[in-house]
């Protein structure tokens, strides 16, 4: 949790918040200046600095290291049994396509992300980020 | 290519895209294959079936501006759109249209937190705002001030209250619909109407009184197809001094009645706040022949059948869970009053499993259990895996008739769902309600989805049989997934059908182009009925 909201503030905040004073007087809101899909694009950093924002933002409360609180981590380690790392973040094997493969097909109860929710500048990032370089 | 929507030509349908491109940007409309193919029901029990229901294209706009630009396109080229907020309305159809070749309005994009009022205790969002971003905001800001999520917590807060969802906190707030105020709502004109308050330009009170003058119109808006909800104000629950989760056991099946008619006396004298689940530790066994036996039976074994199984077990027969919020001396007061209201039940156990003192700290929020009933939002319901052997699982839809909270009723209702899955060749299902909204009980019926055709022909014929013994049994429900929309309505067909019927004279006079949301929860536009009829 912690570092999620560590990351969601590098990430130059999530989501617009406005003021009170706008609603009170009814005034048009003004056009928000941010998009959450073009974020990690727009975050300084390098790109796998701005693939663990993205990991933060959207994978680690299904695939954090706390497997109590990570449904997907807790999956997959009975899945491997052992003989792979259960926290994607503690994977040496990922490549950036199965990153893209899984984030955009899904895989049993995870669903695929929309280019709304993760787009292709943050799959870039996120991609990188978990394969190391692995293309 | 993804198919134009039936009856339109291609000529039309690309002449329509490339008018919305001029609007929300060529980035944010999507009509390539793999985009479209994004906007398919993850759990989808026609997946991969012809009549599975897929989008034609899928476009997000940003602002209210760009949505009139985009219904007003399609109203010149009777274009069907199906706006979605988060998407992730799993297991009740995801993001994917109810009327294949749809194009799916998605507004996931405008996620503006607009306003959080700590002295209303309230906020205005947008539909792109999931609980996920809403908590993270206030525990950034250091608010405190509670929201009311659902679990998993990956949706937003407009799409789930518009599809009657709740939560796990106090009565107030888990009822989502029920803790709204106000609405800014685009109409199918393209034209912007607010409600409530909201509909004085200087009002100061949009989001602290629901009605403003005239008909309150905010339901219709609520699983229909009337208009696309651009802001919505919700009621937040001022952070308590402390919390206290407990569990309370009772030994016998019988048990049930008592336990459930005290409970809700408690909940209706507001001496229990949160949301209750009760649940049977015994029902819920490995089903070894015995318990599939006496569950099969239904109210044909006896009471002492039951006793000697449960005695049997060595394990009480139910196990209601709940919490207290507030000072501490009050929730001490509250405790030690439920539990002198319960000790008419013989063999009646209590527990404290729990207790918080708020602000906590990020290290005491991971480590909560129960996170829902503290309004942290979480996934940990959502492991595809729960044992090293098991299949893993691939999706479920939700089957939860309402119930009135009483222990009869429970026990009455899993009797015929218990019959249904035993006619299947079916292991029994789960005993267990929970009390979200403030007088009904919903008894929760998770049914598996598959990625593969001849499961889901068995998933689907299952989820039939359910919708209509239960709403014979005087049980309907509540909320469904988007394939059983149309046999749900018809369980509410008073009158030869007049509840619908008067839906669908709303539908042709508020969109009478039929362009939003053909279909959902069965309301049809006219020429989308004429062709069904």
């Amino acid at each position: 949790m912690k570092q999620a909201l560590v990351t969601l503030a590098m990430a130059a905040g999530a989501l617009v918040v406005m003021t009170a004073s706008a609603v009170a007087q009814q005034a048009s809101f003004p056009a928000p200046a941010w998009s959450r899909t073009t974020a990690a694009a727009q975050n300084r950093g390098s790109l796998t600095e701005r693939g663990a924002a993205v990991f933060n933002n959207w994978c680690t409360v299904c695939h954090g290291k706390d497997v109590k609180n990570a449904p997907g981590t807790q999956s997959l380690q009975y899945k491997y049994q052992g003989k792979l790392p259960a926290a994607l973040e503690e994977r040496r094997d990922l490549t950036a396509k199965s990153v893209k493969f899984y984030v955009r097909k899904g895989v049993a109860t995870m669903p695929f992300f929309r280019k709304t929710e993760i787009g292709d500048a943050d799959l870039d990032a996120l991609a990188a980020y978990l394969s190391q370089g692995k293309p | 290519m993804p198919q134009p929507p039936k009856g339109m030509s291609d000529r039309d349908f690309q002449a329509a895209l490339r008018r919305i491109r001029e609007v929300a940007g060529s980035e944010w409309v999507f009509s390539s294959d793999e985009d479209v193919e994004l906007y398919r029901d993850a759990y989808s029990p026609l997946w991969g079936e012809e009549e599975e229901r897929v989008a034609s294209a899928a476009v997000a706009p940003i602002s209210v501006e760009e949505i009139q630009a985009i219904v007003r396109i399609a109203n010149e080229y009777r274009l069907p759109l199906y706006p979605i907020s988060t998407g992730k309305n799993l297991t009740y159809g995801g993001s994917a249209p109810v009327y294949s070749g749809s194009v799916v309005l998605d507004l996931r994009r405008m996620n503006r937190i607009l306003d959080v009022s700590l002295r209303d205790r309230s906020c205005l969002v947008e539909p792109g705002v999931s609980y996920f971003d809403l908590y993270r905001h206030l525990r950034q800001e250091k608010i405190p001030l509670w929201i009311d999520t659902a679990d998993p917590g990956w949706g937003g807060l407009i799409g789930n209250s518009l599809d009657h969802g709740a939560g796990y906190t106090a009565s107030d707030f888990r009822d989502h619909f029920d803790a709204h105020c106000g609405m800014e709502i685009v109409l199918a004109s393209g034209e912007v109407v607010r409600t409530g308050m909201g509909a004085n330009p200087n009002a100061k009170t949009w989001q602290v009184f629901k009605y403003g003058m005239g008909p309150w119109v905010d339901g219709i808006f609520s699983q229909s197809n009337y208009g696309i909800v651009t802001k919505m104000g919700f009621w937040l629950m001022e952070e308590p001094e402390a919390a206290l989760m407990v569990n309370v056991t009772a030994p016998r099946r019988q048990d049930i009645v008592p336990l459930l008619d005290i409970l809700t006396s408690l909940i209706y004298s507001h001496t229990i706040l949160s949301e209750l689940q009760v649940m049977s530790p015994i029902m819920n066994g490995s089903p070894d022949p015995e318990l599939v036996r006496l569950r099969v039976a239904g109210a044909g074994a006896t009471d002492q059948e039951w006793a000697r199984y449960v005695e049997s077990r060595n394990q009480p027969c139910w196990a209601a869970s709940f919490c207290f919020y507030g000072a501490p001396k009050v929730i001490a007061a509250s405790w030690e009053h439920t539990k002198d209201r319960l000790a008419v039940i013989s063999g009646v156990q209590f527990r404290e499993t729990a207790s918080y003192t708020f602000p906590l700290t990020d290290e005491q929020v991971d480590a909560v259990a129960d996170k829902p009933r503290l309004g942290i939002p979480s996934l940990n319901l959502f492991g595809s895996r729960n044992s090293p052997t098991a299949r893993p699982s691939e999706g479920h839809l939700d089957f939860s008739p309402m119930v009135a909270p009483r222990g009869e009723e429970l026990l009455a209702l899993t009797s015929v769902t218990g019959k249904v899955y035993a006619d299947m060749g079916l292991p029994p299902p789960f005993v267990g309600g929970w009390i979200y909204h403030r007088r009904g009980m919903i008894v929760f019926h998770p049914v598996s989805t598959y990625r593969n055709a001849e499961d889901n022909q068995k998933t689907r014929a299952l989820f039939e049989r359910l919708v209509t013994a239960c709403a014979e049994g005087g049980w309907n429900t509540y909320r469904i997934h988007a394939n059983f929309q149309a046999l749900a309505i018809q369980t509410y067909g008073f009158n030869n059908g007049s509840l619908h019927r008067l839906h669908e004279t709303l539908k042709d006079a508020i969109d009478p182009n039929g362009i939003l949301s053909a279909g959902r929860y069965d309301i049809w536009p006219k020429h989308l009925r004429e062709k069904r009829a």
